[in-house]
C-alpha cells in the first residue's frame, strides 16, 4: 500500500531544530510557499472557528456581537436543543446506515476481489469488466429506477432502502483496490496452502485476509466516510422523523431551528463531531484510505 | 502453475477447473450490484422512453420523453451551467491543490500540522457545509453584517455570478484538501537527483518547479483531473441546499434539474432523460481524460462526496 | 398559528364564490350528531398529517377525542414535516401505501389523486350529510372540488395573504401606511433614503414572490385573468393585463423595493419576518400565519402593538374588487380508494363528528386560526389577539373573490416551471413578454 503518507527514501530528513538538505546546504526558506500555506490555512479555518464558536452563542449575543469574538459565556442551550430535537436518534440511524453498509460490501468486494485474482474464465472476465464499468456510474443518474426499485420491494422509509443501493455503489472502487491488494499476496503461498489441502474458502480466510486487512481498512473508511455523509438516497429515499439520517437532519434542523443560527451551527458540529474525534485518533488510517488507490 | 494437487481438488483439476470453485465467490457482489447498479442503469434508459408521474401507471410514450426534454431551452442552460462550474473549479482547484501539494511534500514539522488542519474540510458533509455557509453569507444576518465589512455583506447568493462564484469557492474549499494529498505523494516520489542535477545547473526552485515538478506529476494531473471533473457531473447536496439551483436557475447544474424535473414537477420520464445524458457525459469525460493521459493509469472514481 | 405546517405552498384553486355567505349568525350547534352510515362497524384506519406546532396538537387531540367516543373503531395519526409530508404522501399514493385518511391542500395536488383515481368521491356523502357541509365556508369546498365532484372534506382553518407593516419604520420616516399601489411606490425611495428595506421578501422560496403577483393580477386585470389561465385557455398568459402586473411587479424590484439580498433568503427559517420585527424592513407581504411566529419571536413587537396588517390596497384603475384575496380557503381531507369498506365507514364518521367540532374550533381560535365554520367570529372576542382574528375573519369573509395560491392551483408540472420563472422575473432575468411566452407552454399540462 504506497499510501500518500509513507515517508519516501528521497526527500528531507526531518531535523529538530533546522531544517537541512541532505548535502547538508541549507535550502532557502520558501517565502512563497509559506504565505501561500498560511493563507490557506486562513481560508480553511476561519469558517471552521466561526461554526465553532457561534454555536455556544445565545442568540441575543449573535446578533449582538462581533462575530469573530468568542462568547463571553459560553452556553450549552444550543447543544442541548438539538439533542433534544430527535439527535440521538439520526445519529443512531447514521451509524446503523453506515455500518450496515459497510460491512457487507467490504466482505462481498472481498470474495469478488479473491476471485477475480485466483480464478479464471469467461464468467470473471465478464464480472470484472462490469465491476469497472461501474466505476463511470453516477449514483445520481440512476436514482430514479433506485426509488421505483424501493417503492416496489415495499422498502420505502426504511433504513434498509438507503442500505442496500449504497453497498451496490461501494462495490466497483472496493473491488477495484481490493483486486490490487490481493494480486500482491505471494503466489508461493496460495501453492503452500494448496499443498496443505486446504480449500479455496479457507485459504481466503486464513491468507489473503489477513494479508490484506489494511486494504480492508482502507476501503471501509473510503465508502464509510462517503455513506455517512451521503444526502440525496436519503432525502428520496426516506422521509419519516424516525429514519432521518445526519446529513438529512442538519438540512432539516437548518429550517425548524429559522434564523436561531447558533442552534443551527450547534447541529452541524454534532453531526460532524463523530467523524472529527475519528480523524484525530486515526489520522494516518483516515488520509491513506481517502486517497486509496490513487498512489499505486 | 504447480503441479502439486490439493486432495480436496477431483483429479485432473485444472485451472479452469479450479477457478470454478472460485467464480462463486463473485457472485454476491454481483448479485447486490447487479440489483441495484446495473438494473437501474437500464432502468434509467427506460423510463426515459415513458412518462410517468411518479404516482400513477409508467406509460411507454417511446420518444417523446427524450423530444420534450431535448426541446425544452432550460436543458442547454443546465448543460452550460454544469459546465462552468466544472471547469472554473477546476481551473481554481487544480492549480492551488498542485502548489499546496508540493508544498506540502516537504517535511518540515509545521507543515505537517498544516496538512492536519488543512483536512479538516473534507470530512464534513456537504450538507453540513452547505448550512453552515448558507449562515455565514446572509446578507442581513451573517458574518458581513456582523463585522460591517461592505465587501463581505454582498448579495452572494442573490446575483447569479456570484452564486455560482460562491458554489466554485465552497467546492475548493472543501475538495483541495484531498487532491493536494494526491500531489503530495506524488510530489515525494520524484527522485531527489533530478532536483540536485538541476540545482548544479543553476536552476532555481521556480525554474525547477517548472521543468521538473510539473512534468513529473503529469499522470497525478489527469488522475486528479478525472476525479474532479466526473466528479462535478454529481454535485447535489451543496447547491440543493445552498441555492436550490437559484437564483432564477444560475446554478441549476443537471443533476439539480433533474431532481427537480422528477421529484418536484412529477416528470419522470423528462427526468430519467437528463439522468441519461448525465451518464453519457460522465463516461465521456472519463475516456476523453484517459485519452488525454495517454492511457495512464487513471482509475476514476465518481465519488461525488 | 402554524409556521410549518403552512408556511409552504398552501392554497388552493380558484374558488370564484361569490361573497362567501358567511352571515354573522353564530352557528353554536355542534356539528350534526349523526353520520348516515355511522354503523356498528369496527376496526381501524390511518391518518397522515402535519407535525409543527399548533397545528398538530389540535389535530392529535381531534383523533383522540374521536378514539375515546368510538371505541370500536380507532383512527391511529402519523405526523409528518411539512416538506417532507409532500413527497411521501406522494409516493405512498403512488405505492398504494396511502393511509386511509389524506391530509391535503386540495387543488392541482388533489387533481392529480383524482387522476389516478386515488381518492373517493365524496360528493353523494355530502349529499346525504348536508348539515356536515352547511357548517363550512362555501368558499372552502372550490379547492375540494375537480370536475364538478367533491373529493375531499374541508378543514381547519382560513388563511388569507396579508400585508404586515412594522409602524415603528413608518413612524421613523413620518409617514402613513400605504392606501393605494401609488403610495406603496411613493413610500419605496423614502425607506431606502431611511436605510429601511420598503419590503421584506423570502425570495429564494419563490412561492413568496408570487403572493406578490396574485396580488398584482388581481388588483390590475381582476380574478378572471388567472382564471383563464386555470382553465387552460390558449395564451393566457399574455394577457395585456397580466402582462402589466409584471411590469409594475418589476417596476418595484428595480426600485429597490425589497430587501438587498431577497433571492438568498428563505421562507422557512423565518429570516423574511425577522426582518420585519428586526426593523430591517417596513413591510412584508405574507400568509396570517406568520402573525404567531412573530408573537413568539419578535419580542415586544407583536404585544406591544408595532405591527400593523391590512388588506392589499387597491392599484388605481385596477378591475379587481378591493376586497379580493388571495390564500388559503382551508386544508382538506380525502379519503384514500384504496382503504377497505370498514376503513372508509370510519373516515366518513370521523368528517362528520370530529373535524372541525366544537371542541375543535375552540382549538384553533385560541391558537390564534381562523376556524372556517360559520360563525367563528362569534368566538373570537375573548381571544388575547382579538383585534388580528378579526381582521382576519373580516378579509376572509368579506372576500368578493377568495382566489387560491397559483401553485396549488395548477398541476405539480406547470407550478414548478410556474415558480421557476418567477424566480427568474424576480432576478430581472427575463422581461414580461418571456415569461408569458414561457407560461403559455405550461398551459394544458
Amino acid at each position: 500500500m504506497a499510501t500518500t503518507v509513507t515517508t519516501p527514501t528521497q526527500g528531507r530528513r526531518k531535523t529538530p531544530t533546522r531544517h537541512e538538505g541532505p548535502a547538508g546546504r541549507r535550502p532557502r526558506p520558501n517565502w512563497l510557499g509559506a504565505i501561500l500555506g498560511i493563507v490557506w490555512l486562513v481560508i480553511v479555518i476561519v469558517p471552521v472557528y466561526w461554526i465553532v464558536i457561534t454555536s455556544f452563542k445565545t442568540q441575543a449575543n449573535y446578533y449582538a456581537m462581533n462575530p469573530l469574538k468568542p462568547p463571553p459565556e459560553p452556553t450549552f442551550a444550543n447543544y442541548q436543543l438539538v439533542i433534544h430535537s430527535g439527535f440521538p436518534r439520526y445519529f443512531l440511524n447514521s451509524v446503523i446506515v453506515t455500518a450496515g453498509t459497510i460491512v457487507p460490501a467490504v466482505l462481498v468486494s472481498f470474495m469478488a476481489a479473491y476471485a477475480i485474482v485466483r480464478g479464471a474464465g469467461r464468467t470473471l472476465r465478464v464480472m470484472n469488466g462490469i465491476f469497472l464499468g461501474g466505476l463511470a456510474i453516477p449514483l445520481q443518474a440512476t436514482i430514479i429506477p433506485v426509488y421505483l426499485i424501493i417503492i416496489r420491494l415495499h422498502l420505502y422509509d426504511t433504513l434498509l432502502a438507503m442500505i442496500l443501493p449504497s453497498i451496490a455503489f461501494a462495490i466497483p472502487l472496493s473491488v477495484l483496490v481490493l483486486t490490487n491488494f490481493v494480486r500482491d499476496v505471494p503466489r508461493e503461498l496460495f501453492e503452500s496452502m494448496r499443498v496443505d489441502g486446504a480449500s479455496e474458502w479457507t485459504t481466503l480466510w486464513r491468507l489473503a485476509f489477513p494479508l490484506t486487512r489494511p486494504a480492508l481498512v482502507t476501503v471501509a473508511i473510503y465508502n464509510g466516510l462517503a455513506v455517512w455523509n451521503a444526502f440525496l438516497l436519503p432525502l428520496i429515499l426516506t422521509q419519516s422523523t424516525e429514519k432521518r439520517t445526519l446529513p438529512l437532519a442538519v438540512w432539516s434542523f437548518q429550517s425548524q431551528y429559522g434564523v436561531n443560527v447558533p442552534a443551527v451551527l450547534a447541529s452541524v458540529v454534532l453531526t460532524t463531531l463523530p467523524i472529527l474525534i475519528l480523524y484525530a485518533f486515526g489520522r494516518r488510517q483516515l488520509v491513506s484510505g481517502l486517497t486509496a488507490g490513487f498512489s499505486k | 502453475m504447480s503441479t502439486a494437487r490439493p486432495s480436496t481438488a477431483p483429479a485432473g483439476a485444472s485451472l479452469a477447473g479450479r477457478s470454478g470453485s472460485v467464480t462463486w465467490m463473485a457472485l454476491p457482489a454481483m448479485v447486490i450490484f447487479t440489483a441495484f447498479g446495473v438494473i437501474p442503469l437500464l432502468g434509467v434508459l427506460g423510463l426515459s422512453f415513458t412518462s410517468w408521474d411518479g404516482i400513477g401507471v409508467i406509460h411507454f410514450t417511446g420518444l417523446r420523453s427524450w423530444r420534450a426534454e431535448l426541446a425544452n431551452p432550460g436543458l442547454p442552460h443546465a448543460i452550460f451551467v454544469t459546465f462552468k462550474i466544472m471547469i472554473l473549479s477546476w481551473l481554481v482547484q487544480t492549480p492551488l491543490s498542485i502548489l499546496i501539494g508540493v508544498f506540502l511534500a516537504g517535511h518540515q514539522r509545521y507543515r505537517n500540522w498544516l496538512a492536519v488542519l488543512y483536512f479538516i474540510p473534507l470530512l464534513l458533509s456537504s450538507a453540513a457545509i452547505a448550512v453552515a455557509y448558507k449562515a455565514l453569507l446572509d446578507p442581513n444576518f451573517g458574518l458581513g453584517a456582523g463585522l460591517h465589512i461592505g465587501w463581505l455583506s454582498q448579495d452572494w447568493l442573490g446575483r447569479g455570478g456570484l452564486a455560482v462564484a460562491v458554489v466554485i469557492f465552497i467546492v475548493s474549499w472543501q475538495f483541495i484538501p484531498f487532491h493536494s494529498l494526491i500531489y503530495q505523494g506524488a510530489a515525494r516520489q520524484i527522485p531527489r537527483t533530478m532536483y540536485e542535477a538541476a540545482e548544479i545547473d543553476g536552476a532555481g526552485r521556480i525554474r525547477a518547479f517548472w521543468s521538473i515538478t510539473l512534468p513529473q506529476l503529469k499522470n497525478t494531473v489527469i488522475a486528479s483531473s478525472t476525479l474532479m471533473v466526473v466528479g462535478s457531473l454529481t454535485f447535489f447536496d451543496l447547491i440543493f441546499i445552498l441555492t436550490a439551483g437559484g437564483p432564477g436557475d444560475a446554478t441549476r447544474v443537471l443533476a439539480l434539474s433533474m431532481y427537480k424535473t422528477g421529484f418536484q414537477a412529477n416528470l419522470m420520464g423528462l427526468a430519467s432523460v437528463i439522468a441519461v445524458i448525465l451518464v453519457l457525459f460522465g463516461v465521456g469525460l472519463a475516456l476523453l481524460l484517459r485519452r488525454i493521459g495517454g492511457g495512464a493509469n487513471t482509475q476514476s472514481t465518481l465519488e461525488g462526496g | 398559528m402554524d409556521p410549518i405546517s403552512i408556511s409552504r405552498r398552501t392554497l388552493l384553486r380558484l374558488s370564484l364564490v361569490g361573497t362567501a355567505g358567511v352571515g354573522l349568525a353564530a352557528c353554536g350547534s355542534s356539528g350534526p350528531d349523526k353520520a348516515s352510515d355511522s354503523g356498528g362497524s369496527t376496526g381501524s384506519a390511518t391518518y397522515w398529517y402535519l407535525s409543527g406546532a399548533p397545528g398538530e396538537g389540535i389535530r392529535t387531540n381531534t383523533v383522540k377525542r374521536f378514539n375515546e367516543a368510538n371505541p370500536k373503531t380507532q383512527i391511529k395519526g402519523s405526523t409528518f414535516q411539512n416538506d417532507a409530508y409532500k413527497t411521501k404522501i406522494k409516493t405512498a399514493i403512488g405505492a398504494g401505501e396511502a393511509p386511509t385518511i389524506i391530509w391535503g391542500w386540495g387543488g392541482g395536488g388533489l387533481k392529480s389523486y383524482v387522476d389516478a383515481s386515488q381518492v373517493e368521491d365524496l360528493t353523494d356523502w355530502f349529499g346525504q350529510n348536508a348539515a356536515v357541509k352547511d357548517r363550512l365556508f362555501p368558499s372552502s369546498f372550490g379547492a375540494a372540488t375537480v370536475g364538478g365532484k367533491i373529493y375531499a372534506m374541508p378543514c381547519e382553518t382560513v388563511q388569507p395573504i396579508v400585508l404586515f407593516y412594522n409602524k415603528t419604520s413608518f413612524e421613523k420616516i413620518k409617514a402613513e401606511p400605504p392606501k393605494t399601489w401609488a403610495d406603496i411606490m411613493d413610500l419605496v425611495p423614502k425607506f431606502n433614503a431611511a436605510k429601511i428595506a420598503p419590503f421584506s421578501l423570502a425570495g429564494q422560496s419563490r412561492w413568496t414572490n408570487m403572493m406578490w403577483l396574485e396580488f398584482l393580477f388581481d388588483r390590475i386585470g381582476g380574478p378572471e385573468v388567472f382564471q383563464a389561465v386555470f382553465d387552460g385557455t390558449k395564451d393566457a398568459w399574455s394577457n395585456p393585463l397580466a402582462i402589466q402586473a409584471l411590469t409594475e411587479c418589476q417596476k418595484l424590484i428595480k426600485a429597490n423595493g425589497f430587501i438587498k439580498g431577497f433571492s438568498s433568503i428563505t421562507a422557512d427559517s423565518n429570516a423574511d419576518q425577522a426582518l420585519l420585527y428586526t426593523g430591517k424592513a417596513a413591510m412584508m407581504l405574507h400568509g396570517t400565519w406568520t402573525y404567531g411566529s412573530m408573537a413568539t419571536d419578535g419580542g415586544d413587537f407583536v404585544s406591544g402593538g408595532h405591527l400593523g396588517y391590512m388588506n392589499f390596497p387597491p392599484v388605481d384603475g385596477g378591475k379587481g374588487d378591493p376586497t379580493n384575496t388571495v390564500g388559503n380557503p382551508g386544508q382538506y381531507l380525502s379519503i384514500s380508494s384504496k382503504a377497505t369498506a370498514e376503513q372508509k365507514d370510519i373516515a366518513k364518521k370521523f368528517f362528520a363528528t370530529a373535524v372541525l367540532s366544537d371542541a375543535e374550533k375552540k382549538e384553533w381560535i385560541a391558537s390564534g386560526g381562523i376556524p372556517i365554520v360559520k360563525g367563528a367570529d362569534a368566538e373570537l372576542a375573548n381571544s388575547k389577539d382579538a383585534d388580528f382574528l378579526k381582521f382576519v375573519y373580516g378579509v376572509a369573509s368579506g372576500a368578493k373573490t377568495f382566489a387560491q395560491s397559483w401553485d396549488q392551483a395548477l398541476s405539480p408540472t406547470a407550478a414548478e416551471s410556474l415558480l421557476d420563472n418567477i424566480a427568474k422575473l424576480f432576478q430581472l432575468q427575463i422581461t414580461p413578454e418571456q415569461f408569458a411566452t414561457n407560461m403559455n407552454q405550461t398551459i394544458g399540462t
